[in-house]
C-alpha cells in the first residue's frame, strides 16, 4: 500500500480506531453510566455486529480460501454498507434483548457475572460453529467499501471521516436521549428500582430498553469494525475488549458522553503508542551518557525478550488505571463527581 | 380539623364492611421464614380521609405498608383498590392503578438533583419512550415545560424550592422525606401512603408538613400514614387503626380509639 | 456398556467437581467476609499452577520435588492474597461493594499481565507422570492422580468443615460474614479475620489451580481467567457467600459438564455449567442453598 506518510497513517489509525472505541464506550455508557447495569459482557454486542456484517457481505466460500461459512448474503458495495451496518446494529440489539431478558431481574453482582459468562458462551459459539462464522480461521473477505474507487491514501480518511460522522451523530443522538425524560427515567433505576417502581415505572423494561440502546450502539460499532479491518477473528473478540472499554469508560467519566469519547480516544492513543515502547527504551539507552547507560537494565533489566511482553504491559496499566481511577477520581475526567459519589454508594 | 369528620364508627378489628372504603386491607397474614409479620390485619381507608396507622415497633406497619405497595406477596388476604383486588401486583402496576407511597428510610435519587427528583415521577411522557425523545421535541418540550412548572409549584408547596438544584445526596434526612412526598404529589394519586413523614423531619418543620397533608387532604387526596407520635396522630387524622402483634387491635375515630381498653393497655399505657 | 460410560461420567464429573469445589469455597469465604465479587479470583489459580512449575523446576534455586512446590506454591499464593487485599482493596472497603468489584478487574489484568509478560503466553504443564487408567471394581476407570485429586478435593472440604466449625477463626469469620458490626461490636478485631481469609481464600484457589493443573495439563496465562466462570457457577449456585453451598454447587456443575460434554457436545464445557446457573437463578435467584445475596 501506498501509505501516508509514517506518522500520518499511525494518526488516521488511531483515530479511526477510536472512533469504534468511541461508539463502544458509549454504548456500555447508556448500560453502566446511565442505567448502572454491570455489564461485564459488552464483547458479545461488539462481535456480534462484526460477524452480521461480515455474514451479509462476505463472497461465497467457494471464492475464498479456508472457507467452511455455509450462510453469506455477499450484499454488493457500496450500496450494502449500509444494509450491513443496519443488520450489525440490529444484531447487536438483539443480541442485547436476549442476554437482557435472561439478566435484568438480576441483581448487581448478579448480572455482572451473567453478562461475562454469557458473553463467554458467545465466544465459544463463535469459535465452535464454523458453519456460520467460520471458526477460528475467521472471515477474512469482509468487502471495504468504495476500496475500489480510491487509493490507498484515500480510503483511509475517507473511512476515517465516516468513522467520525458515525461517532458524532451517535453522540448528538445519545445527547439527546439523555437530556431528555427518557434519560432521567435511566438514572433513576439506576439510583433506586425500589423507588423508580414505586412512581410507576417499570425498571425491568427500562433496563432492557437500556441494554438494547447500548447493544445495537456496539453492533454498529462492530460492523464499522469489520468493513474497516477486512477481516473478522475470534481472537479479536476476546474480554480484554470489554475492560479495555470499560477502562476508557471509568477514565472520561461514567454518566458522561463526553468523557465516554474522550476515554476511549485516550485509552486507544495509550494502547497503540505503547508498540513503540521498546524503541523508546533503546532510545533513551542510546542517548545517556556512557556513566548512566547501566541504570536502566539495572533497574528494569534487559526487557523479557517474548513478544507478549509489551501487549501484557499494555494490560498492566489498563488494570492499574482501573485501580486508580476507582480510588481516586471515581467520577473520571468528565463526570459529575456529586453523581457518580452516590452511584458508588449503590447496595 | 379540616374536612371530613368520621360519619360512622366501625367496630374495632373490622373495618372491612364499608364498600365506600378506597382502600380494603382484608386479612392481611404475611411471614418471613418462622416470623409472623403481618397477622390477619384488616381495615380499611375511607375515601378523603386522613388516616393514621398506629401501633408500637415491631407491629408490623411497615410491612403491611409494603405488602399494599406490592414490594411483598402477601401470604394470604385480600387488598383492594377501588373494589379492585391488588394484592401479589408489582409495584409500578400498583402505583399505575393510583396508589403512592414513601418509605420509612426515604429512596431518594441520591445521584440526581431535586428537581429531577421530582420531575421523574411526572405520568405519560412522550419524552421517557426512546422514539418519542427523538422524533418528537416539540412534544417533549411542551410536556417538560409543564412538568417543571408543576415540579417548581410542588417544590414551593414544601418549602424546597431553594434546594431545587442540590443533588438529594446533599439532602437531610427531613429534607429526603418531604422530597419523598414530594414525587409522590407529582405522581398525583388517589390514595397516599406515608411511612413515618414526620419523622428525622426539623420540628419547626413538622407543623407546616402536617398543615400541607391537611391541605392535600381538603383537595380531595385520600391519605394513609404511619406514626409513631400520638398527639400528631390525634390531632390531625380522622381516622385510627391500631395496630399490635402483626393484628389490628382497634379501628376509628380518634377519641373513641384513645378510650378503647385494649389500645390503652397495650399501647397507650401510661402514656397520658 | 452404556451404564459403564454413564458410571465414567458420573466419576469425571466428581473429579472435576473436586476441583472446582475447591475453588468455589475460596471464592465464597472471601465473598463472606468482604461482600464484592473478586473477579480477580482466578489469577489466584493461575499464579498456584505457574508457581508450582517454577518451583519444581527449580527456577527459584535447587528443584523441589512436586508436591513440596505445590504446598509451597499455595502458601506463597497464600500471601499474596493479603498482599492484594492490602494494597488494593482495604483501601477503598468503605466505599461499598461497586468500587471493589471494579477494581478487581483491575487487579486480576495486572496480576495476569505481569504473569504473561514474564513468562509468555506459550503453554507449561506440571511435571506429572502419564499413567494408565486402572480399573476400580470393574466399573470405572481412573489414574491415580484422578484419584489423587479426589482425594484431595474431598479432604479440603473436611479441612475447611473443621476450620469453620472447629477453630476460633472460623467461628470469628463467621462472625463476620453474618454482620461485621456486630462482630466488631463484639470485640472481634475484623480486619485481622478478613486478612486471614484472604489467605485462606487465595490458597484454596492456588490449590485449585494446581488440581487443574494436574488433570488438564498444558496451561496458558489465562486459565484461571478462563475458569473462573466456572467457579462463580458453583459459587453462585451454591449461594454466594456459603460454603457449604459452594461445595454442592461445584458437585453439580462438575456433573453438568462432564455429562454435556459426553453426551451433547465437548465444545460447550463452560456453557453447560453457565445455562445451568442462569436457570437455577431465573427460578431461584438466591441459589440452590437459599438466602439472600
Amino acid at each position: 500500500m501506498a501509505l501516508l506518510s509514517g506518522g500520518l497513517s499511525f494518526l488516521v489509525t488511531i483515530a479511526t480506531i477510536g472512533c469504534i472505541y468511541g461508539l463502544l464506550t458509549l454504548g456500555l455508557n447508556v448500560h453502566y453510566g446511565y442505567t448502572g447495569l454491570l455489564n461485564f459482557g459488552h464483547v458479545a454486542f461488539f462481535a456480534a455486529g462484526a460477524y452480521t456484517s461480515a455474514i451479509v457481505t462476505m463472497p461465497p466460500p467457494s471464492t475464498v480460501t479456508n472457507a467452511s461459512y455455509e450462510i453469506w448474503f455477499n450484499l454488493p458495495m457500496p450500496f450494502g454498507f449500509p444494509v450491513s451496518l443496519a443488520a450489525a446494529a440490529v444484531v447487536g440489539g438483539l443480541l442485547a434483548f436476549l442476554i437482557g431478558l435472561t439478566s435484568v431481574r438480576l441483581g448487581t453482582h448478579y448480572l455482572a457475572i451473567a453478562t461475562f459468562a454469557l458473553a463467554g458462551v458467545f465466544s465459544d459459539v463463535l469459535v465452535n460453529e464454523a458453519w456460520l462464522t467460520n471458526g477460528s480461521f475467521g472471515m477474512n473477505s469482509v468487502p471495504k467499501p468504495a476500496r475500489a474507487m480510491l487509493s490507498a491514501d484515500a480510503w483511509q480518511l475517507a473511512y476515517l471521516g465516516f468513522a467520525v460522522a458515525t461517532l458524532a451523530g451517535t453522540y448528538l443522538v445519545l445527547t439527546r436521549l439523555m437530556d431528555a425524560p427518557f434519560g432521567r427515567l435511566l438514572k433513576g433505576v439506576r439510583e433506586s428500582e425500589p423507588a423508580a417502581k414505586t412512581l410507576g415505572k417499570d425498571a425491568n423494561v427500562v433496563k432492557l430498553k437500556s441494554f438494547v440502546i447500548g447493544g445495537m450502539i456496539a453492533g454498529l460499532a462492530g460492523g464499522i469494525y469489520a468493513h474497516y479491518l477486512g477481516s473478522v477473528v475470534t481472537a479479536q473478540f476476546v474480554p480484554h475488549v470489554t475492560f479495555t472499554v470499560w477502562a476508557a469508560m471509568l477514565l472520561g467519566g461514567a454518566a458522561s458522553n463526553t468523557g465516554a469519547v474522550a476515554g476511549a480516544f485516550l485509552v486507544v492513543a495509550f494502547e497503540e503508542s505503547t508498540r513503540f515502547i521498546t524503541t523508546l527504551y533503546n532510545w533513551i539507552q542510546s542517548v545517556l551518557p556512557e556513566v548512566l547507560s547501566g541504570i536502566l537494565p539495572a533497574l528494569f533489566g534487559p526487557l523479557p525478550n517474548n513478544p507478549s511482553f509489551i501487549p501484557s504491559m499494555r494490560f498492566v496499566v489498563i488494570g492499574i488505571l482501573f485501580v486508580l481511577v476507582v480510588r481516586y477520581r471515581p467520577e473520571g475526567l468528565f463526570g459529575d463527581p456529586a453523581e457518580i459519589d452516590a452511584l458508588g454508594e449503590e447496595d | 380539623m379540616t374536612g371530613n369528620s368520621p360519619t360512622e364508627d366501625s367496630p374495632a378489628g373490622n373495618g372491612t364492611d364499608d364498600s365506600q372504603d378506597l382502600l380494603e386491607v382484608d386479612g392481611i397474614v404475611k411471614s418471613f421464614g418462622g416470623l409472623v409479620a403481618v397477622d390477619g390485619v384488616s381495615f380499611g381507608v375511607e375515601e378523603a380521609s386522613i388516616t393514621g396507622l398506629i401501633g408500637p415497633n415491631g407491629a408490623g406497619k411497615s410491612t403491611l405498608f409494603n405488602c399494599i405497595g406490592g414490594v411483598y406477596q402477601p401470604d394470604d388476604g385480600e387488598i383492594r383498590l377501588d373494589g379492585e383486588p391488588i394484592q401479589g401486583r408489582s409495584p409500578t402496576e400498583i402505583s399505575r392503578r393510583g396508589l403512592g407511597r414513601t418509605f420509612q428510610t426515604p429512596e431518594t435519587f441520591r445521584g440526581m438533583t431535586v428537581r429531577e427528583n421530582m420531575a421523574f415521577a411526572a405520568k405519560n411522557q412522550t419524552g421517557e419512550r426512546a422514539l418519542g425523545a427523538l422524533l418528537r421535541p416539540g412534544t417533549v418540550r411542551e410536556e417538560e415545560a409543564a412538568v417543571q412548572e408543576r415540579v417548581d409549584e410542588t417544590l414551593d408547596f414544601l418549602e424546597l424550592d431553594h434546594l431545587a438544584d442540590d443533588y438529594a445526596s446533599g439532602l437531610s434526612g427531613g429534607q429526603r422525606k418531604l422530597l419523598e412526598l414530594g414525587r409522590v404529589l407529582m405522581l398525583d394519586p388517589e390514595i397516599i401512603l406515608l411511612d413515618e413523614p414526620v419523622a428525622g423531619v426539623n420540628p419547626s418543620l413538622t407543623d407546616d408538613l402536617l398543615a400541607r397533608l391537611r391541605e392535600l387532604n381538603d383537595r380531595g387526596r385520600t391519605i394513609l400514614f404511619i406514626e409513631h407520635d400520638m398527639d400528631v396522630v390525634m390531632e390531625n387524622c380522622d381516622r385510627v387503626v391500631v395496630m399490635h402483634n402483626g393484628q389490628t387491635l382497634a379501628s376509628g375515630p380518634p377519641e373513641i380509639v384513645q378510650e378503647d381498653e385494649r389500645v390503652v393497655e397495650a399501647y397507650l399505657g401510661g402514656y397520658d | 456398556m452404556v451404564l459403564d460410560n454413564l458410571l465414567q461420567t458420573v466419576v469425571f464429573g466428581l473429579i472435576e467437581g473436586s476441583v472446582i469445589a475447591v475453588g468455589a469455597v475460596g471464592l465464597t469465604l472471601s465473598y463472606g467476609v468482604t461482600r464484592f465479587i473478586n473477579f480477580a479470583y482466578g489469577e489466584f489459580l493461575t499464579y498456584g499452577a505457574y508457581l508450582t512449575v517454577f518451583l519444581a523446576a527449580g527456577l527459584f534455586g535447587s528443584s523441589l520435588p512436586l508436591p513440596v512446590a505445590a504446598v509451597v506454591a499455595i502458601v506463597l499464593v497464600g500471601l499474596l492474597g493479603v498482599a492484594v487485599s492490602r494494597v488494593f482493596f482495604e483501601p477503598i472497603s468503605q466505599r461499598g461493594a461497586l468500587p471493589l468489584l471494579i477494581t478487581s478487574i483491575g487487579v486480576s489484568f495486572i496480576l495476569r499481565n505481569m504473569l504473561q509478560g514474564w513468562v509468555g503466553v506459550s503453554a507449561k504443564q506440571l511435571p506429572v507422570p502419564l499413567m494408565r487408567r486402572q480399573d476400580y471394581f470393574g466399573l470405572v476407570r481412573l489414574t491415580d492422580l484422578e484419584l489423587g485429586v479426589i482425594v484431595v478435593g474431598v479432604v479440603t472440604m473436611l479441612a475447611i468443615h473443621l476450620l469453620l466449625q472447629r477453630t476460633m477463626l472460623g467461628k470469628r469469620m463467621r462472625a463476620t460474614s453474618g454482620n461485621r458490626s456486630l462482630a466488631e461490636v463484639a470485640g472481634i478485631d475484623t480486619t485481622n479475620v478478613v486478612r486471614q481469609t484472604w489467605f485462606i481464600s487465595a490458597a484454596a484457589g492456588a490449590l485449585s489451580g494446581v488440581l487443574y493443573a494436574v488433570l488438564f495439563s498444558p496451561f496458558r496465562p489465562v486459565v484461571g481467567f478462563e475458569y473462573l466462570i466456572v467457579i462463580f457457577a458453583a459459587t453462585l449456585l451454591g449461594g454466594i457467600g456459603r460454603p457449604y453451598g459452594a461445595m454442592l454447587g461445584a458437585l453439580f456443575i462438575g456433573l453438568a459438564m462432564n455429562f454435556g460434554s459426553t453426551y451433547l457436545s465437548a465444545n460447550y464445557t463452560r456453557a453447560y455449567a453457565f445455562l445451568i446457573l442462569v436457570g437455577v437463578l431465573l427460578v431461584r435467584p438466591e441459589g440452590i442453598r437459599g438466602g439472600e445475596f
